[in-house]
């Protein structure tokens, strides 16, 4: 291995064995909450709700709750890490070793791209066995390419917003008002259970102000091939939104104290 | 070149609007390769934010900190692999063992496979048998010995021992004693922090004595002890009056047939007797007692020497 490459493939190492040693809380537990989602909207009411872009709702629900479950699961991830870094004194040492900061944010958010994706990747073979178990037909992968390119930047995205978060937090309430106020309520008002096109005038423009609309609608164009917003404009806005996040990132690591509390 | 020098550092924390702390008031010193530098002083007096700077935990409001000739403002980078810390409060990491633990600080120091180092270390510490156990399952003085594990992981050249023993058993204390004078004899260059004042004299060379972040005293262990202390003589006779003895200027007290005299320990006690015109027949017993560090760190905070270089 190069050996600069050392420390941030250490900390990444560190960082995906802390999900692992946990597997309950951070893979088992995204995946009930999918295969309740799954059976109450998508099997037992999707019967009963038009089909979507002609899609079956079942069909329709799954990347909106890939897409859910990866980012609720890399914010958490890279928010959780730095928080209990925080009250264990871990935070102090990784200022003290020769790690950088650009080491720090880079592993941290590619821990979250892999927790996000394992949990992501559950969520959609969990959801292409209802679909299978209820059309008899396997629930494919339109765009591949599309699909690893939502999975790794969103997975960023979010990982720099929970490390973000995590860094500006004084205390736990003001970690869950992120996930609670901010991250919750535009996850489900971003197309995960419904297609703006459902939606009045008002409330269709208000959506698509809204920027997990597009990471939600990115993913489901990849798996189904169809979705509420032009590809290319969901590729722009993520990018921007990497971007963003990267600077927001940098600040709450300048800004930011390591001290333990 | 040194090993660390700290130059003129100062670190101010604003609390709230027009409320400014002064930690660290423009402190000075060096620690030579291969020495032990005591740095004492009591709770408060900014011992912890000379470490913290030194790490870059903290960053100095002016002055510098260069580590073996290099600033920790300017390329810590390079000091930090310079340096090894044990931080005053335990590290618990929940969720790894101690393998676990020294194997990813190895990493964060760009060490990918570190088993015969960390192996070593485990051992000699005590704790090969305890390496697949959790920080949570270690007693105190395993933790501590964990944390001067991860210190060494990488074979520093300068350690930085930040409260070492608090809180520690005297067994356990020992043994850490012989194994920071193990690491010294090894040519790594140490500075400790302390308000253990006997562990000071053991260990250090030199100590700087620190007080409300101004650096009283710097110098040898044993000059400060001989510049700032008085020898204690006691003298027993077998009978007599000896009361002509408390115009002396060194005499002190006296208790029954013993009489006490402060002497500086450039005046030997056969001149004393003989300055007092004693016969060592009169004497029944004779003891001296040495003056401590404690004596000496005592009288620097309330005389408030400032900044005197002593020469041992």
């Amino acid at each position: 291995m190069i050996q600069s490459l050392v420390p941030f493939a250490m900390l990444l190492r560190r960082e995906i064995a802390r999900f692992c040693k946990v597997l309950m809380q951070t893979v088992i537990t995204p995946l009930v909450s999918s295969c309740l989602y799954l059976l109450v909207f998508g099997v037992s009411l999707g019967s009963k709700v038009t089909t979507q872009h002609g899609v079956d709702y079942l069909a329709f629900l799954i990347p909106g709750l890939v897409m859910m479950g990866l980012m609720n699961n890399a914010f958490q991830n890279a928010s959780s890490s730095i928080v209990n870094s925080k009250y264990t004194g871990e935070l102090e040492d990784m200022r003290v070793v020769p790690l950088t900061n650009q080491e720090i944010i880079w592993a941290i958010s590619f821990a979250s791209v892999v927790r996000g994706a394992v949990v992501g990747l559950i969520t959609y073979l969990v959801g292409a066995a209802f679909y299978y178990h209820q059309y008899d037909r396997f629930l494919g992968v339109a765009h591949p390419l599309e699909l690893i390119f939502f999975v790794i930047v969103g997975g960023l995205v979010f990982g720099k917003l929970g490390l973000a978060t995590a860094f500006w937090a004084k205390s736990f309430d003001q970690l869950s008002i992120v996930g609670a106020f901010v991250l919750l309520p535009l996850t489900y008002l971003g197309g995960v259970f419904i297609s703006i096109d459902s939606l009045g005038p008002f409330w269709k423009s208000l959506s698509q102000l809204n920027p997990l609309f597009y990471f939600i609608n990115g993913i489901r164009h990849a798996i189904l091939g169809v979705s509420d917003v032009d590809p290319w404009t969901a590729i722009l806005v993520s990018v921007v939104g990497l971007i963003a996040f990267y600077i927001i990132a940098n600040i709450a690591m300048i800004k930011g104290n390591f001290h333990r509390w | 070149m040194q090993a660390l020098r700290v130059e003129h550092l100062k670190k101010s924390y604003h609390l709230k609007v027009g409320t400014e702390v002064h930690a660290v008031k423009g402190v000075s010193f060096d620690v030579e390769p291969g020495e032990i530098f005591g740095l004492l002083g009591p709770n408060g007096a900014g011992k912890t934010t000379i470490i913290s700077t030194i790490t870059t935990l903290e960053k100095p409001t002016s002055g510098d900190v260069k580590v073996f000739g290099e600033s920790v403002v300017t390329n810590s980078a390079w000091t930090k692999k310079q340096i090894g810390i044990v931080a005053q409060e335990i590290v618990t990491q929940g969720f790894f063992n101690l393998e676990e633990i020294l194997t990813f600080h190895s990493g964060y120091y760009g060490i990918w496979n570190n088993k015969e180092r960390i192996k070593f270390l485990l051992h000699k510490l005590g704790l090969y048998d305890h390496r697949h156990k959790l920080v949570k399952q270690l007693s105190g003085g395993m933790k501590r010995r964990l944390m001067i594990a991860k210190a060494l992981v990488h074979n520093p050249r300068l350690l930085l021992l930040d409260e070492p023993t608090a809180g520690v058993d005297i067994e356990l204390r020992n043994s850490l004693w012989s194994f920071v004078r193990e690491l010294k004899a090894q040519g790594i260059s140490i500075l400790l922090t302390t308000h253990y004042l006997q562990e000071a004299e053991e260990l250090c060379d030199r100590v700087g004595i620190i007080h409300k972040g101004e650096l009283q005293y710097v110098g040898e262990t044993r000059g400060i002890i001989h510049q700032l202390t008085k020898r204690l003589v006691e003298i027993t006779f077998n009978e007599g009056d000896w009361s002509r003895l408390k115009t002396s200027p060194y005499y002190q007290h006296a208790k029954d047939q013993s009489y006490y005299f402060s002497i500086p320990y450039d005046l030997h006690v056969g001149a004393l007797l003989t300055g007092l015109q004693i016969n060592v027949s009169q004497i029944r017993d004779l003891k001296t007692r040495e003056g401590s560090l404690e004596d000496a760190f005592l009288s620097v905070l309330n005389k408030k020497h400032h900044n005197k270089e002593v020469q041992a």
